[in-house]
């Protein structure tokens, strides 16, 4: 999100017609290209939209992040500075530097499983196969419900006595039966499970618009070659799906790094400190401790972290997708 | 343009609809005096009783009431304090260790003292400490809550057994209702406040039954949990867990899963805080009878004690924008009608007794332990911050868990307890 934006900034660019409706990144390049080619707009366009920006985002967060360099607890009409000293304690607070582990690795477990079902979904329902309209919708609708409510009705399948220990009953051995939420090795993978379950189908569908894009001619033109299926589909398919791959793993790593609801909902960050991340540790400290300068300095590195490692994605794979092309 | 004009009229539409549902509600009754009031979405039920008895005596009065769950109520509470856009009165919580309890507030100077009112006078002694600081009243106090263990009188009849009064009866309870194909105590620790709750009825018994003093010696730093009754407490907490007394899985069930096996019968008690009592009630098939015993920790009879402390309370705003309404709304709190309909409308005892109460029977064990003097307030209303409940809640999750043992959790809170 913030490359986007960055980007209109330095490069003001007049949309062209395809990019409102075409696949959401390929175009975009090919518009940007167009663009300059043709005519760019005036910066100072930018004013207005930018103020507002500025007044409304910019200016408020940047006096939410001084508090980070204070003592404020968040209620008291006096406060002190205090230079780094939130960020020295982050470095010695064991919770912190847990709450970090789980957080990458849910964001990793996430990011990787979610697309990869979400390609072989995408893949499935891009097929002949019948009904594949009806399996699309449903396949997707579990990303169009409130993560909240999605996670309080999985909190009750999960629960011991729950539908998934009843289903592992009928089935299976006693001894499949989980406590899913209740066992600290487990509940983070629960967790991150919930997570894919949940949007895979939103993978599937940007996959699937991919998936689309390709025209029937390449797929043709490799078979005359006599491409097998499956080098057609590591060295046609994949490379042309770039571009949706590239939104895909920056919005499934962007999601992973800030997840709150579906933790606090399921766990509140237990068993213990299981399935703390950085965004329950943050509520937390702001909300429950009364330490809301630390909480701001936990909430500043965090921003830094999507940042830097979305953002290096966004470059790594939008030098893949131009290698592609 | 027709369009456009649809547009507009549909944006003006949405944002008088967004505007008109967002205001919280208004109970008008055409005064010019106009009173705000806020309280926790659990409370709703008592404030709401206590305000119609209000307004029947002051029909001058508009009110504006807003209820908001615990968290967030926190965190809306604190902002609108220090942005001075608070309301009159509002729900405030006794003692020290939470974000909104008085200890955090009265030192920034938001909310007033109450000293001089005649009520203050009437506060029993049991839960006075938590009501002041420094010296000085701070809130009117609403409800005497305490944490026992409720119980489904038809399934103690079913397996056959009475409420202990001992330890070892409490343990061979546990076996008999295990013998009979259902657990002793219900408990879901996957809440984090649930876990503390076997341990703060324990507590006053292994800690503050010999050591009445024990929070003052804290506070001076000449004790500490670890080493203390609290390591008897947390030890016996895991013996019962050994010993089948809870429920499958605690750490994977919830406080409201756990509430429902009570009521239902398949666990035959569950230790809990008194005020669940309408929850479990309500959940529970017609005609279903409840109890409540004191949790027994050793085995003389006679030393058990019982958490009971003041539960919900209220606070007049020091720059309260309409003070009169507002302190009349204050002193009308503490009159017996008003502790009465709020008790009764919340399942608890007022906080101030009185003989006009008609209690549930099933909470009369309360009653004779705080007459008795008997009874210890919740622990962390006199603990100095947050974190140390908090390190309670991991610790016992962790207890749980195999990841820990008393002595390491009770060093990590001793550790919180040194924070400022």
């Amino acid at each position: 999100m913030a490359q986007g934006s960055a980007r209109e900034v330095t490069e003001p660019v007049v949309p062209g017609p395809r990019q409102a409706k075409g696949n959401p990144v390929g175009p975009a390049v090919a518009a940007s290209r167009r663009g300059r080619r043709t005519r760019r707009a005036p910066a100072w366009f930018l004013v207005p939209a930018f103020a507002l920006y500025a007044f409304v985002v910019l200016l408020p967060s940047a006096q939410g992040a001084a508090f980070a360099f204070t003592d404020w607890d968040g209620l008291n009409p006096t406060r002190h500075f205090v230079g780094l000293g939130n960020f020295r304690d982050m470095l010695e607070d064991p919770g912190a530097r847990g709450a970090l582990r789980q957080t990458f690795i849910i964001a990793v477990a996430v990011t990787v499983i979610q697309n990869a079902i979400g390609l072989l979904l995408a893949l499935g329902v891009h097929s002949r196969i019948k009904s594949r309209n009806v399996l699309r919708v449903l396949l997707f609708a579990p990303a169009v419900m409130t993560p909240v409510v999605t996670a309080a009705l999985w909190k009750y399948i999960l629960a011991p006595d729950g539908a998934l220990n009843g289903m592992i009953a009928a089935a299976g051995p006693d001894s499949w039966q989980q406590n899913w939420l209740g066992n600290p090795t487990l509940a983070l993978c629960s967790v991150a499970g919930v997570v894919v379950w949940q949007f895979a189908g939103y993978s599937m569908v940007i996959f699937l618009a991919g998936l689309q894009g390709i025209p029937r001619e390449v797929h043709e033109a490799a078979a005359v070659d006599g491409a097998s299926g499956w080098q057609r589909f590591r060295h046609v398919v994949l490379p042309l799906l770039a571009p949706a791959t590239t939104v895909n793993l920056m919005l499934s790593i962007i999601g992973g790094l800030k997840l709150f609801d579906q933790v606090w909902v399921m766990t509140g960050g237990g068993p213990g400190t299981a399935t703390e991340t950085l965004s329950t540790l943050i509520y937390k400290n702001a909300f429950q401790f009364n330490e809301y300068a630390y909480s701001v300095a936990l909430a500043i590195v965090l921003t830094v972290f999507v940042a830097v490692i979305s953002g290096g994605q966004y470059r790594l794979l939008r030098r893949r997708e131009v290698a592609a092309r | 343009m027709r369009s456009t004009h649809r547009l507009t009229a549909a944006v003006v539409a949405g944002v008088a609809l967004a505007a008109g549902a967002c205001s919280s509600g208004t109970n008008a009754s055409g005064g010019s005096e106009t009173l705000r009031i806020a309280a926790v979405a659990t409370d709703r039920a008592g404030t709401e009783a206590v305000l119609k008895a209000f307004q029947v005596k002051n029909p001058k009065v508009r009110v504006t009431t807003s209820y908001s769950d615990t968290d967030q109520y926190q965190g809306t509470l604190r902002t609108q304090l220090s942005s001075g856009t608070a309301p009159d009165v509002f729900f405030a919580w006794p003692g020290n260790g939470n974000p909104a309890a008085i200890e955090v507030l009265a030192p920034t100077g938001y909310i007033a003292d109450l000293s001089s009112r005649s009520w203050t006078a009437r506060i029993p002694a049991g839960i006075k400490p938590v009501t002041q600081v420094g010296g000085k009243t701070y809130i009117v106090p609403m409800t005497f809550v305490g944490i026992g263990a409720l119980y489904n009188e038809k399934a103690m009849d079913e397996v056959g057994a009475k409420a202990p009064t001992t330890w070892s009866e409490l343990l061979a309870f546990c076996d008999t209702a295990k013998s009979k194909g259902k657990v002793a105590f219900a408990l879901g620790n996957q809440t984090d406040w649930v876990t503390q709750l076997v341990d703060y009825a324990l507590v006053p018994t292994t800690v503050y039954a010999s050591n009445k003093d024990f929070d003052q010696q804290m506070k001076a730093g000449s004790a500490k949990f670890e080493g203390s009754g609290w390591n008897t407490a947390m030890t016996k907490y895991l013996e019962m867990n050994e010993r089948g007394c809870f429920s499958k899985d605690p750490l994977g069930t919830s406080s409201e899963a756990s509430v429902a096996q009570l009521a239902k019968g398949q666990a035959v008690a569950a230790v809990q805080v008194t005020s669940t009592l309408s929850q479990v009630k309500a959940q529970a098939p017609q005609g279903t009878e409840f109890g409540l015993f004191p949790v027994p920790a050793t085995d003389n009879a006679d030393e058990t004690h019982m958490p009971g402390a003041a539960g919900g309370a209220f606070a007049l705003n020091a720059k309260a924008k309409n003070p009169e309404p507002a302190s009349k709304f204050i002193d009308f709190l503490a009159t017996p009608e008003a502790m009465n309909a709020y008790a009764a409308a919340t399942g608890n005892l007022p906080s101030i007794p009185n003989d006009q109460f008609r209690l549930d029977p099933a909470l009369q064990p309360l009653v004779d332990y705080q007459k008795a003097g008997k009874t210890v307030p919740f622990m962390d209303q006199l603990w100095p911050n947050p974190k140390v409940q908090q390190a309670h809640f991991t610790g016992v999750q962790n207890m749980f868990s195999g990841k820990a043992d008393p002595a390491t959790v009770l060093r990590q809170m001793d550790k919180a307890y040194q924070e400022k």
